[in-house]
Order: structure tokens, then sequence, then C-alpha cells
């Protein structure tokens, strides 16, 4: 149950980090050629977006792999795909509040008795079952990962409104700890104003 | 071949077109490597297909790079046969380009450029790699053509395991593999989603009681079961071609789809190059060579040449089969002349196979495999006729008559083709001797005639070739590019 694992990668990644508007974006590159970008509300200080990009050994440039916030739309991507699924499929957000987790996954008109939300301690992730077998997903946890805390049935809760499954998951206390142990790591990251701002400042002179 | 077995090979070969090497199932070697007279649609030819045997041995060790093996002999007397039966022997996992030589002449690419993709092709890389997969059953497929014929074709396709079901939207390139797969509902499929590769992986035990004429080769699988989205490590097998390609950052891995590749930089080769050497020692990859088979190599001009002797020094090189018909003649872009058009210091570089004119059993013998084939009956007075003719005139020529009189048997109801329709065929097709015969009969009521001093040269090759007046290499009759 620590988190040195984490803070100590966080600590060596190379971070650049930039605020725009009211997000402060920060990028790492990690010692092993894996990137990640977070952005941060500097209203709240919630991590907002996460994204990876993973190095790959074949197949070209690895692309962006969001961990948790909403789906950027690509419009580039909408002609030229392999295979999708398509658009009224459910669809899975996760993000993150003060106190919770919050999984979303919407496009699920199934009423609420039909859902089945475990979680198992030996894959550390929870798992979402549909009694009319529509949907089914394992869903990582990697916060928990990094703490080294295990997943927990009693944190979870569920709540289903407007085609929408919710998740919630009540964050353990170490899990809150890390990230303000992070975010203390960041406020030495030099960060650079955003050209809108500076533009802004211009204007208004 | 017993009755079994025999069905299975028609069941594959039907659904595909016969071609002129189609019935060619490997080379027909017993377990020490000695020929057998009539074998997996191989006939006669037992030393050089003794010497393929070795060669395909060498392959197979994968040891040596940058051999060359040239296969030479007169016009059809089975070089091109000698090489697809190599390919069908050596298998799937082992990559096999075939390649005329006129194919490097194209203007949107330089010809060592050409010859040097075609060497890549040639060499596979078995990597292990992570990749997304969708693994599941189709439970419905839809493919919607747009009326008008043309324009995008708009397809959907519904997957399950035991625990969900999705739809998915497919891609336009996808949608040809689906049909290319033949994928039909209760199907068990899985699809890469980074190449958007499928591959059937058998048919689900819950519909194993849907049609009763289900052929013997169909593989039953249960349904996958858990998400249909999975990471799993799957062992890829590309050539070292496609990794340049995916590489070169201007085109991306949708280059290999249109086949617009361009050229590829030389930088980008030697990156890769050394970039699979480090993974061969970790272990992630495992070097594949195979086989690149340039058909008419006469054709290559003497720049090739030059730089296939050069290329075939790296230890990256493929084994290289090359097949020529031609003696004692100019090299291409020179004035010297060469035995089978090629210059003295490459020939010294490779080991030479020769066919030989076949015999007149073994002409009867292949052109009872055509038959059969063809889906001929042909009874055997006309077998004897049919031998006569490929004896006089060309092998080729006999063959093409048994498809035609194939037909004219049909038309009379017949089941068996007799003597009668062979010669009817052979009244109506007139061949390379006799057509070049008429030709100096009636030279003087041609076109283009006048010149009595043309009509010496015009003779000379004409005896040469066919029909075809204009064209300016003097090429075999009946000749579809292969031998």
């Amino acid at each position: 149950m620590s988190y040195a694992n984490w803070l100590t990668l966080i600590r060596n990644a190379e971070k650049t980090s930039m605020i725009s508007g009211k997000v402060r974006k920060i990028h790492y590159t990690f010692p092993d050629g894996n990137e990640m970008a977070e952005e941060y509300s500097m209203e709240t200080g919630v991590v907002l977006r996460r994204a990876w990009k993973r190095k790959r050994e074949l197949m070209g440039e690895p692309q962006w792999e969001l961990e948790l916030g909403e789906p950027i739309k690509n419009p580039a991507e909408s002609n030229n795909f392999v295979v999708r699924e398509s658009s009224e499929q459910p669809v899975l957000t996760k993000r993150i509040t003060k106190k919770n987790i919050e999984w979303r996954i919407r496009n699920l008109p199934y009423p609420i008795e039909t859902y089945s939300v475990t979680a198992n301690p030996d894959t550390n992730n929870i798992t979402v079952r549909t009694s009319n077998k529509k949907y089914f997903k394992n869903i990582p946890i990697p916060e928990l990962d990094r703490c080294g805390a295990k997943v927990n049935q009693g944190s979870i809760s569920i709540h289903h409104q407007y085609n929408t499954l919710i998740i919630t998951y009540k964050k353990p206390d170490i899990l809150c700890e890390m990230e303000v142990a992070v975010l203390r790591e960041l406020q030495e990251v030099e960060t650079e104003t955003d050209m809108d701002d500076l533009l802004n400042d211009l204007l208004r002179k | 071949m017993t009755d079994a077995e025999k069905l299975e090979v028609r069941d594959i070969t039907r659904i595909e077109r016969i071609g002129a090497h189609s019935h060619i199932r490997g080379l027909g070697l017993d377990d020490v490597l000695e020929a057998r007279a009539v074998s997996q649609g191989m006939v006669g030819q037992k030393e050089a297909r003794r010497a393929a045997g070795i060669v395909v041995q060498m392959v197979r060790e994968g040891k040596i790079a940058g051999r060359c093996i040239l296969l030479a002999g007169e016009p059809s007397t089975g070089k091109t046969a000698i090489a697809v039966a190599m390919a069908q022997a050596l298998g799937n996992e082992t990559p096999f380009t075939s390649m005329s030589a006129s194919e490097i002449f194209s203007l949107e690419m330089s010809k060592t450029e050409a010859l040097s993709q075609a060497m890549r092709k040639s060499i596979g890389v078995r990597i292990k790699e992570e990749t997304e997969i969708i693994e599941g059953e189709v439970v419905e497929i839809q493919i919607d053509r747009p009326a008008t014929g043309t324009g995008q074709k708009i397809g959907k396709v519904t997957l399950k395991t035991t625990e969900m079901e999705t739809n998915y939207d497919l891609g336009n390139k996808i949608i040809e593999c689906f049909m290319k797969e033949k994928i039909q509902a209760g199907d068990v499929i899985t699809i890469d989603k980074a190449s958007g590769k499928v591959s059937k992986l058998g048919r689900s035990f819950t519909r194993a009681r849907d049609y009763d004429a289900t052929g013997a080769q169909t593989r039953f699988v249960q349904c996958p079961e858990g998400e249909l989205q999975k990471r799993k490590e799957v062992v890829h097998t590309v050539t070292l071609h496609e990794i340049d390609v995916i590489n070169s950052r201007t085109h991306g891995f949708l280059a290999l789809f249109s086949g617009d590749t361009g050229e590829i930089k030389q930088e980008i080769r030697d990156q890769i190059n050394g970039k699979v050497m480090e993974w061969r020692e970790e272990g992630k990859a495992e070097i594949n060579p195979g086989v690149l088979f340039i058909d008419e190599v006469h054709m290559l001009d003497m720049e090739c040449f030059s730089f296939l002797n050069r290329a075939m020094e790296s230890d990256m090189a493929p084994v290289v089969i090359m097949a020529t018909n031609r003696g004692h003649t100019r090299i291409r872009g020179t004035n010297y002349r060469s035995p089978h058009g090629m210059p003295l210091d490459l020939l010294d570089r490779m080991i030479i196979i020769r066919t030989v004119p076949y015999s007149e059993k073994e002409v009867r013998e292949i052109l009872k495999i055509r038959c059969e084939e063809e889906d001929c009956v042909m009874n055997n007075d006309a077998l004897t006729v049919l031998t006569r003719i490929a004896c006089d005139t060309s092998l080729r020529y006999a063959i093409q008559l048994i498809t035609t009189a194939n037909l004219v048997s049909r038309r009379r109801k017949s089941t068996e083709v007799t003597v009668e329709d062979v010669k009817k065929c052979y009244a109506l097709f007139i061949d390379e001797v006799r057509s070049s015969k008429i030709l100096m009969e009636l030279q003087d009521e041609y076109m283009f005639n006048e010149i009595e001093s043309d009509k010496a040269k015009d003779k000379d090759s004409i005896k040469g070739k066919g029909k075809d007046k204009d064209e300016e290499k003097p090429a075999e009759p009946m000749e579809c590019g292969d031998n």
C-alpha cells in the first residue's frame, strides 16, 4: 500500500506544462519512451483527462489512448476507419471527482435490475455484467494499481438514469493522498502560459 | 490418393479459376527427395525436380542468404511449373514472391527500387506483438451495395460472445476482407483492429445443426467468452517490405492496402534491418527467409543484373530463383552476347537447373492431368491424337485444344470428348506453325508488304512468332507471360 513507485516515475519523467484557459496541461515523457498527458482543472485541482501514448515496436506511430475524461472527436478518422463500434452501442467514459471515480456507460437502455457490478480483487478490476447478455466489460482501475490499493466491493454504488449506467467508486484515502502528492510534485514544474492569454493581455492594453 | 482426399482437393480448386498451373500441388518427391514419375500434378523432369527439392530443403533450413538458382530450358518444359511447385512445397508460411522480369519496368518506380522491393517482400519476419483484437461469433452480417453499382459499400456486423453482443460498422477495406473470407452468420472470427485482418476460426457449435451439408474440413469451435475486444499477444508474419512501408512516415500502413508505396529511402531500410536484427537477438522476432522467383529473367537489363550481383551479397537477401528460355543471346541494354542473355559474372554466382523437353509418354500424362483439372472426360483415342498434336506443335496448343474440344463435345451433348471433337478444333484453331506457313504463302496479300527487302527479314522473324507481327520481341506462341 504505497504510491512511492508511481511518484518516482512521475519525478523521473521529463515534464512540460502549460496553461490554456482554465486547464493546466502537463506532458510527461518517461524514460522507457512512453508518453502521458494530463489536464488538470485550475479551479478544483482535479484531473479532467489523462491519455497515454505507449511506444510500439512495429506497426508505425502509436495513437493516444484515453485513460479518463471525455474523448476528443477526431473528424479525420470518421471516414477512414477499418472497423468501429456503431454509434448506438454503449460507450464507457470515466471521470474523477474529488471523492469518487465515476464511470458512465451511455446507450444502455435496460432497467437497473439487469446490471451486476462486481469487484474482482484477484485482477484488481471491476466487472459489469448484464443478465440479458448484451453488455460485458472488465474495467481496470489503474489508479488503484498505482497506489497499491485493492478494489473493494463496498465502495461501489450504481445508478441508472437517461439510458446511462453510472458506477461510482469511492476513492480510498491512500489514493487521495497520492493525488495530493503528485500535485505537489507538479507545482515545481515550470509552466508556460498559453498564447491565447498573452494575446488577450495585449488586446486589453 | 484416396477418394476422400481427392474430394477435398476438388472442393478447394473448384472455387478458384483454373490457371495454367493450378493443377500443381507440390514437387511430387518422396521422403528421400527422389522424384516420383507422376505425383502432385508434376510429370517427368525428374532431374530438375530432384534439384528443386534440394533447393526447397535449403530454403527451409533458412541459413543461407542470397543464393541464386537458374531454371533454364526450352519453352514449355515446365520451368514455371517447377517454380509453382516449389512455392507449394514450401507452404504458406514461407514467403514466395513470384514476378515476371518485365514487371520492373514501370514509370512510377525505378527498376532497382522495384527489384529491392521484390527482394524484401521475400523475407518474412515473425514478430510477437500485443495488439487489440475483436473476437466473436457473427450473429448477423449485412453488406449493402449502392444501387448504382459504384460508390462505397456499407457494411454492418453483429458479433457476440457468451456475455455480450455489439454492432460494428465496417470500413470499406475490411468489407473486402469479409467477402474474401466468405464470412457468414455463425462463423467465429477475429479482427485485428490495427491491420484490419480478418480470420475465420471456425463455425460455432450452436450452429452445428443448421446445415447438414457442411464440408468435412469445417471446424467447430466454442463461442468466445468475456469481452469482444481484448488485447492479445499475436504472432504477425510480415515481410520486410511491409515493415518498410509501415515505417515510411509519408504513407503509413494504409499504403499497404492501396498498393501505392512509391520509393522507400535506403536509410529507412537500413534502420529496419538494424531493428529486426535487434529484435532477433532479444528473441522478439524470427526471420523467415523466402524465395523470390523472377520469370523471363532475360527481360532484365544490364543495370538490374549488376544490381542483383550486389544485392545478393546482403545477408538479408532471399534465395532467388530465375527462369529463362533463352539460349545464347544479347544481354538487354548492351551489345554483348551471353548465355541465357545474362552476364557471365552473375551466371557464375548461380547454380543452373536444366529442364529438358518432355517425352511423348510424359506429354500424355500432362494432358491427362489437365483434362482432369478442367473436368473434361476424354476417351483414349482422342488423348492419343492430342498427344500426337502436342508433339508435333506444342504442349500449350494441345492444352488449349482440351478446353475447346470439351466445349465442342458438350455442344453435341456428349459425355466424353472424342477424336472428332479434337479434329474439329484442330481445324478451327490453327497453331503457330501452320499460321506462319500461311503467312509465308500469302505474304503478298497482307498489309505493308510492298517493300521487297523487308520480306526476307519478316520471314525470319515470323518463324519465331505467332500471328502477331507488330510485336518486337520474338515471343513463344501462346505464351501468356509465364511458362
